[in-house]
């Protein structure tokens, strides 16, 4: 819980690149073909292939093949460890300050 | 009185709790080692800015149960913070706990704690997210956390 699990990890390092965390931004704006992604960015095609690949490995992109087409879109809840994350540090200090109010009570 | 009003950024945990106890108590708890530990966890922190100390918790999977900590901020009874880091390698931990004490008026204390920096820069990116967290990533991750709320 503390130092960040495989997923986040897994997440940050997906992003953690600049040209795949572009690759995903352009995602967010609307689902997209690898063709369509490698004319947006100074990358080959087989190298926008391999960043999509880790995008999908983090859980951050899903892909839809349409006949020959294969394309790529956000998921939706991807980014949802991270927000759980921090709701685990919410748990945690809540709970650790309703035992500072008992101890301020014993304190008196 | 446990008014406790908790919530999340972006990128910070934020707790605020009203305590019936008076200021200077409340920081006794938040940085006397032994009260610290009853309530927190086992520790060698001391008040002064630039001590290094530890937490430490029982071990658990990806964690060896040690938060490593650095104080950087003592301003007694008003203010305290200190670095809040643990894992390893590029990906770890590398927060910010502060606390901030405010008397209620009436003897008792608005104790105010934030716990920053839980999307570390390093990890998004040296220029894209060191001018913060702007952007298609930051409104999804926005949208997720008030969709929890």
């Amino acid at each position: 819980m503390f130092a960040g699990m495989n997923r986040e990890d897994q997440i940050f390092r997906a992003l953690g690149d600049p040209t795949r965390r572009a690759v995903f931004e352009r995602l967010c704006r609307g689902e997209a073909a690898v063709g369509e992604l490698t004319s947006g960015f100074d990358v080959s095609q087989p190298a926008i292939s391999q960043h999509l690949r880790v995008l999908r490995g983090a859980g951050l992109v899903s892909e839809r093949r349409a006949g020959r087409n294969v394309y790529y879109r956000v998921e939706p809840r991807g980014l949802r460890p991270l927000v759980d994350w921090l709701g685990h540090y919410q748990a945690f200090w809540t709970e650790r300050l309703e035992h500072l109010k008992t101890l301020l009570e014993e304190l008196r | 009185m446990s008014d406790a009003t908790t919530g999340t950024t972006t990128d910070a945990v934020v707790v605020d709790y009203a305590l019936a106890a008076a200021p200077d108590v409340v920081w006794r708890a938040l940085t006397e080692s032994d009260l610290l530990a009853r309530w927190l966890m086992a520790n060698d922190f001391e008040p002064t800015v630039g001590h290094r100390f530890t937490f430490q918790a029982n071990p658990a999977p990806n964690w060896d149960g040690i938060v490593h900590c650095e104080v950087l901020e003592v301003d007694e009874p008003h203010r305290l913070a200190y670095a809040w880091r643990g894992g390893a390698g590029e990906y770890a931990l590398d927060t910010v706990v502060t606390w901030t004490l405010t008397p209620d008026g009436s003897g008792g204390t608005l104790l105010h704690l934030e716990h920053a920096g839980f999307l570390p820069k390093n990890a998004m990116g040296r220029e894209g997210m060191g001018r913060g967290w702007r952007g298609p990533i930051a409104e999804r991750l926005r949208e997720l956390t008030e969709s929890l709320r």
